[in-house]
């Protein structure tokens, strides 16, 4: 067996994926902050005419975070870490090196081609699936892609057992791959008809069952999208920054193989109180409470893992973000259990408070860990210490205190809101018309766009510093054993 | 063993994937064929109401409005009667939304009118002032696509086997038949409405496309 | 306890106060019990996420690293064989039997019905109103005629009742405008179901139709002119309608807003959609009451 400094792992495609990370995270919520002001001011919705309005916009939004930035995140981190964990170069297969970038290509000028369909509004409104058909197909062609490099990879793999993230890259590909398909089955009208446009579609499931597909997809997409290959990145890039070892082995085991079983269940909870049975509802309902240890399971092993750490949490900004991810992650695995328990959702369905529990899981796990997994590799990728702790240290917090004010203010409103549209006078009547419910909430849509410009300036920051990182930072002769060595 | 499938990967992912399609198995598919009955007298959508749907979907409308009323008297008061599983047998896809930023539409062809909807389209705060609603302007310019909406219709037939052209159902007829009524659909609705250009087009065969939404809200009961 | 955790729960109590605070500044019922169940949800979430994960994050400062190490090690990463933490694995049980217990017990899966807690709902709420509305006074009626108008009518005649200028009816200005008026009167009527059945157009012409246009909508003031005479016949020499047989003409009494309401109006200004069963009889007379009491 070699040792792991005479590798030399290849990371031209994880660098591919980086850049377009930081692109389409940019981009996301540059849109996602245009689309929070709009709720606060509507006049922004005629910035770009048909093109600007908050409806054509949302769907862009959703999508360049979801399939443009987090999937970024997650192919820039598996393509470096997949490599150390199983002790193969890619350069070691030209076939996988080809596949690699033949992946990366394809997705990009995929990606740029959905999102314009998006706002021309070409789309099969099913949300987080809103691409047409052809994308879709390309899509599969993506997908299928990576499949071949985690397969082929493992395939030269030296370390025979697979790494705790592997196990969590793996499910995201198998999960996303069964429940993608289904969800986008579809008739393209113009093949039976002969007639209209090419592009057009019509789902193969009606209805009810239509809805139940949907957020079979939809919930899991949250779980095999913003969860499950996110924490494959922290059990990598926690344990690798800091240089300690994973506090439970069983843990890890039994999150994980729990999490799978329990997750695909808990999807009816997005139609409690909708036509699907009684019987689906309940058991969404119940699989969600239960599904609190198994994701609490993972967060506790990564802040248990920091034991006797506190220095490096005070000392080292990387380490600050994933300890802040794992916590914000405990937090919205909490949040949605009780969201999806009936009386509760018959309050927080349809209000703020829901988007209240997106972003905290979002913008507090996700791009917290995305951005924390790049800082730790671009040392090692481009061989130059990070430009500035300064600047991180000061991102960090202006994050923390937009992620804060996002979802404090989407909490308020939504509870607001939701008692108010069921609030009765005394005669038994509707006490509020459904624009006094709208009109109360403009101070906290206010505060949500603010706390949209701090995220955003936080995320330029973040993207001036891997910048200079990559281009005019201090060289390393050495690549760092643990801890990234900053300026 | 947990630890044998560590090492051998392929064995790892099959016990991933059956892990995770179980649930699927049990919960998604044995209410197929229950959940896709009509309720008694449900007829599909006209053309022009598909078109108006379609509408809804390019410009996202679901963005911000839900179509399912729950069964709580405070949105049964505010709506109207509890959404029914069978309403939504011919909605492909399900239209049913996830964020409530704007009132619920399942029934607003009930409660409110062409007119209003004029009206309300163009500028939303010219009836309700402090309405945060886009307007949308570019309907009352941009020509409905009649021809993919007409399209559309001709695959659920012979796909789906949607019920069109049956004894007191919808007609569909050809692609001319389907053209003229249409149209005729169209100036009942334009009939209502104050736009002159949108008048105009309609009476020189042509369709704005905020015809056909309005056809759709209307049909929206 | 040290100062993170009390910063936490500090912050923690902030946000619920905050958000009861806002709630009941809507004059919101807070034990209502979907309400209640909601706040404890609020509150079980912001206490146990920040109280768990600061317990943990103490634990970076007090506690030491240990165990036995496995044998792997992947890119310098090791992994102890550490037990579970009893905390979680005891929840991890407990929530597991809650289910079990939930299926089986508590709420056996076949036996609720979400459209039958709705019906009883409706029906316990039906039960009340009967009660508290068995004799209610005229300005109760106006109170409560005033909530419903400002949730289901408001969006086109206005919250003042004004019609939005000349988007619908003014509520605001009397009756009808001098338009709609002669518009009737040109075109006649036929969609409130009055016992005099339809209304025919053309009954009167030129100056006449003028003058008794402005007559009705003056609200019938002043000096009656001679050719009002046809009108009468139906609506009364007092334009209220003759009893119930012809729509009221000089003000908005009950009768009228009932068939307004159960076929709703299409004339000179729009469409007034029809509420039929969508508002029962004690909330069409509050809307009577409420109406009349614009002017
Ligand atoms: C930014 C959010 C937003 C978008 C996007 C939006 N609406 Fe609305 N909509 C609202 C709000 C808020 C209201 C309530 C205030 C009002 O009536 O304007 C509303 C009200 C309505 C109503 C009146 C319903 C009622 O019961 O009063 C209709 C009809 C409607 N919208 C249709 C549409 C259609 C069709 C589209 C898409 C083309 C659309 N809306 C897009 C926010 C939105
Ligand atoms: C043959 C009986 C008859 C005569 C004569 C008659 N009306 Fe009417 N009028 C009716 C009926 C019945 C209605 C209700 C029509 C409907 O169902 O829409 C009505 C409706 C109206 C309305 C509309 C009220 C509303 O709220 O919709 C006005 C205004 C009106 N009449 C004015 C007049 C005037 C002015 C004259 C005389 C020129 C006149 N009517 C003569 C029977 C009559
Ligand atoms: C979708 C819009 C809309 C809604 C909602 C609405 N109205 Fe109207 N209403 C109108 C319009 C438009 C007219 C004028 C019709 C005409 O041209 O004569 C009108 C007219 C009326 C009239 C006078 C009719 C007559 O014959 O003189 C009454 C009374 C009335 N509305 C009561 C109500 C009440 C009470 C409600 C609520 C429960 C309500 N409306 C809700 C649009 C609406
Ligand atoms: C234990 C884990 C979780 C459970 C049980 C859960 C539960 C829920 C519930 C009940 C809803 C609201 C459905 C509705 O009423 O509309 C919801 C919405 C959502 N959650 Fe979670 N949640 C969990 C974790 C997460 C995490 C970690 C994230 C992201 C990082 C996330 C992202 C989302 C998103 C994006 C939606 C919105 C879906 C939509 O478009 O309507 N969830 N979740
Ligand atoms: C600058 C930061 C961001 C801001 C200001 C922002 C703002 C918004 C707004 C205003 C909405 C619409 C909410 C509504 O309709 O009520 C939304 C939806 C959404 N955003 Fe963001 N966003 C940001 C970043 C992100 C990121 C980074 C992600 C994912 C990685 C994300 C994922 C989502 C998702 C999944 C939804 C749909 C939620 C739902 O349907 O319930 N957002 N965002
Ligand atoms: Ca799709
Ligand atoms: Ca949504
Ligand atoms: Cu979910």
């Amino acid at each position: 067996m070699q040792s792991n400094a005479a590798l030399e792992y290849d990371y031209s495609v994880a660098k591919l994926f980086t850049y377009t990370a930081i692109l389409f995270g940019i981009l996301g919520m540059t849109i996602g902050t245009l689309i929070a002001s709009q709720m606060a001011f509507p006049e922004l919705n005629y910035l770009f005419g048909e093109y600007g309005t908050f409806s054509r916009l949302r769907p862009v939004h959703t999508t360049v975070v979801v399939y443009g930035f987090t999937l970024s995140g997650v192919w820039a981190t598996f393509y470096y870490l997949g490599q150390r964990v199983l002790k193969v170069s890619m350069a070691e297969s030209k076939f996988l090196m080809f596949i690699g970038k033949l992946h990366f290509w394809l997705y990009f000028v995929g990606a740029l081609v959905a999102t314009i369909s998006l706002l021309m509004g070409i789309t099969q409104a099913k949300e987080y699936a809103q691409y047409e058909w052809p994308i879709d197909i390309v899509i599969v062609i993506i997908w299928v892609l990576w499949g071949i490099s985690i397969f082929g990879i493992i395939g030269i793999r030296r370390e025979k057992s697979l790494y705790i993230s592997l196990w969590y890259y793996i499910a995201c590909f198998l999960g996303v791959a069964m429940l993608y398909l289904f969800n986008n089955m579809a008739v393209p009208t113009y093949f039976v008809s002969g007639m209209g446009s090419i592009l057009h579609s019509v789902s193969m499931y009606s209805g009810t069952n239509d809805a139940l597909v949907q957020w079979w997809w939809g919930h899991n997409a949250v779980a095999f999208v913003f969860t499950v290959p996110i924490v494959a990145m922290i059990y990598y890039f926690l344990p690798k920054e800091s240089g300690q070892a994973i506090y439970s082995y069983k843990l890890s085991l039994l999150s994980f193989w729990g999490l799978m079983f329990v997750y695909l269940w808990a999807g009816s909870h997005h139609l409690l109180y909708s036509t699907v049975p009684d019987w689906m509802q309940t058991m969404g309902s119940i699989f969600s409470v239960v599904l609190i240890l198994p994701s609490w399971g993972s967060a506790i092993n990564m802040l248990l893992t920091m034991k006797g750490e506190w220095n490096q949490l005070t000392e080292n900004p990387l380490i600050k973000f994933m300890v802040l991810a794992s916590t914000f992650y405990m937090l919205s695995t909490l949040e949605g259990p009780i969201q999806a328990i009936k009386s509760v959702n018959a309050i927080a369905h349809f209000t703020d408070w829901i988007p209240g529990h997106v972003h905290d899981g979002v913008l507090g796990w996700v791009v917290f860990m995305v951005m924390a997994g790049l800082f730790h590799m671009a040392p090692r990728m481009f061989k130059r210490e990070i430009y500035s702790k300064k600047l991180l240290e000061a991102q960090f917090w202006l994050q923390t205190t937009a992620v804060v004010l996002y979802f404090t203010s989407m909490w308020i409103a939504g509870i607001t809101q939701g008692m108010m549209w069921r609030a009765v006078d005394e005669y038994g009547n509707l006490m509020y018309s459904f624009i006094d419910t709208v009109a109360v909430l403009h101070p906290y849509y206010a505060i949500r766009a603010l706390s949209g410009v701090l995220y955003l300036v936080g995320f330029l920051m973040f993207a001036y510093n891997m910048i200079k990182t990559m281009s005019s930072s201090r060289e390393l002769t050495e690549e760092p054993q643990f801890r990234s060595p900053m300026a | 063993m947990f630890h044998w499938l560590e090492k051998n990967p392929f064995f790892f992912a099959v016990g991933v994937f059956i892990v995770i399609a179980f649930a699927g198995l049990i919960e998604i598919l044995p209410n197929f064929a229950e959940a896709s009955r009509p309720v008694v007298g449900l007829k599909p959508r006209t053309v022009l109401e598909l078109a108006g749907k379609n509408i809804y979907m390019k410009d996202q409308c679901i963005a911000c409005h839900s179509q399912l009323i729950r069964p709580f008297k405070s949105e049964t008061d505010r709506y109207g009667q509890v959404s029914l599983s069978g309403e939504y047998a011919y909605d492909r896809p399900f239209l049913w939304g996830s964020k409530r930023t704007g009132p619920d539409l399942h029934r607003v062809g009930n409660y409110r009118t062409t007119d209003w909807h004029e009206n309300h389209m163009w500028d939303p705060t010219s009836v309700v002032p402090q309405s945060i609603m886009p307007a949308y302007k570019h309907m009352f310019t941009n020509i409905a696509d009649i021809e993919t909406a007409y399209a559309e219709a001709v695959t659920v037939k012979k796909v789906f086997n949607t019920p069109y052209d049956q004894p007191n159902g919808t007609k569909l007829g050809t692609w001319e038949e389907a053209q003229k009524a249409a149209l005729e659909e169209a100036k009942k609705i334009t009939a209502d409405m104050k736009n002159k250009d949108v008048k105009d087009a309609v009476a020189n065969g042509q369709i704005p496309e905020i015809v056909a939404m309005i056809a759709y809200l209307n049909a929206l009961k | 306890m040290n100062a993170l955790m009390i910063k936490g729960l500090l912050f923690a109590a902030v946000l619920i106060g905050a958000t009861i605070a806002v709630v009941k500044s809507m004059n919101i019922d807070l034990s209502d019990p979907i309400n209640l169940i909601t706040m404890i949800g609020a509150v079980a979430i912001a206490v146990l996420t920040v109280g768990v994960s600061i317990k943990y994050i103490n634990q970076m400062k007090t506690d030491k690293a240990e165990g036995e190490l496995a044998d792997e090690n992947w890119d310098g990463i090791g992994e102890y064989k550490n037990e579970l933490p009893a905390g979680w694995a005891y929840s991890f049980l407990g929530t597991l039997i809650w289910a079990v217990w939930y299926w089986f017990v508590g709420y056996p899966l076949n036996a609720f019905s979400q459209i039958g807690q709705y019906n009883e709902e409706v029906l316990a709420y039906n039960e009340k109103f009967e009660e508290v509305h068995k004799n209610a006074t005229p300005e109760i009626l106006k109170e409560m005629g005033e909530s419903i108008f400002l949730v289901q009518c408001a969006p086109c005649h206005g919250e003042t009742g004004d019609g939005l200028s000349g988007k619908a009816q003014d509520f605001t200005a009397g009756r009808e405008s001098k338009e709609q008026v002669l518009d009737i009167i040109k075109n006649g009527s036929d969609q409130l179901k009055y016992p005099m059945g339809a209304m025919p157009g053309g009954m009167a012409q030129g100056a006449d139709a003028e003058a008794i246009a402005e007559y009705v909508a003056g609200g019938m003031k002043g000096e009656q002119p001679a050719s009002f005479g046809v009108c009468a016949g139906c609506h009364g020499a007092d334009g209220k309608g003759n009893g119930g047989t012809a729509p009221n003409i000089v003000e908005y009494d009950q009768t009228l807003v009932e068939h307004v309401l159960e076929n709703g109006r299409k004339g000179a200004i729009g469409i007034m959609p029809s509420f039929k069963g969508r508002l029962t009889p004690v909330q069409q007379k509050a809307l009577a009451t409420y109406l009349g009491s614009l002017k």
